[in-house]
């Protein structure tokens, strides 16, 4: 296993515990009605977004990328992810579209707590993705071969 | 379908049974990347297999065949 693999399926793993914590703490606390009205309920959430975009930081930004570490294979992946990436803030955009608009629609208007969630959701996505991205490349790179 | 044939477990083999480990420090890359060249699952950029090539002191295509 490459050394970027090995960092991508630490870093997945990571993350979805990450994922996972954020929403059962904002399950267990309420969920959104609470988020919207209660100060320090907000203030946990936005740590733990914040922590984790700090850990996901550290895991790649402290990579080691000399050539005994990281290569052209590596770079090749890397430069893949993007799309996946894509795909997946795209798809998590659809979903919140579909979902809002529909539960909203009598209303004609949707909570404005709703632009925090997309965003640091988008973000969530956008992170799982990155990993994913890597290890599904190197995964499509021996199969194809 | 044609395909990029390499003979690099031969020569590894007949310079002193180099190991991959020795052979990717040579050319820098990671061991990871000369196992899949050599088990034919990643094709190498130009600029490596010529540094690959060199490695072995041998010409580009007697490492690299294209059939």
């Amino acid at each position: 296993m490459a050394p970027l693999q090995k960092r991508s399926l630490f870093a997945l793993l990571l993350e979805t515990l990450w994922a996972l914590a954020i929403i059962l703490v904002f399950i267990s606390q309420g969920g959104a009605t609470k988020y919207d009205t209660n100060a320090s309920f907000r203030l946990i959430m936005d740590g733990m977004w914040v922590g984790g975009l700090i850990l996901y930081w550290w895991l790649f930004s402290s990579f080691d990328r000399r050539p005994s570490q990281f290569d052209e294979r590596d770079k090749k992946v890397i430069d893949r992810v993007s799309k996946v990436q894509w795909w997946a803030v795209i798809l998590s955009l659809v979903a919140w579209v579909i979902g809002l608009s529909e539960h909203y629609h009598a209303q004609g208007q949707i909570p404005v707590i709703f632009l925090s969630l997309i965003f640091f959701s988008t973000l969530i996505a956008s992170t799982l993705a990155q990993s994913v991205g890597i290890l599904f490349g190197y995964w499509r790179m021996n199969r194809n071969a | 379908m044609p395909k990029i044939q390499n003979r690099i477990r031969r020569l590894r083999f007949d310079r002193d049974e180099m190991t991959q480990q020795e052979l990717a420090e040579k050319v820098g890359c990671t061991r990871q990347t000369i196992i899949a060249v050599e088990q034919g699952k990643y094709v190498p950029s130009l600029e490596l297999s010529f540094r690959i090539a060199r490695a072995f002191k041998v010409p580009l295509e007697e490492v690299f065949q294209y059939e």
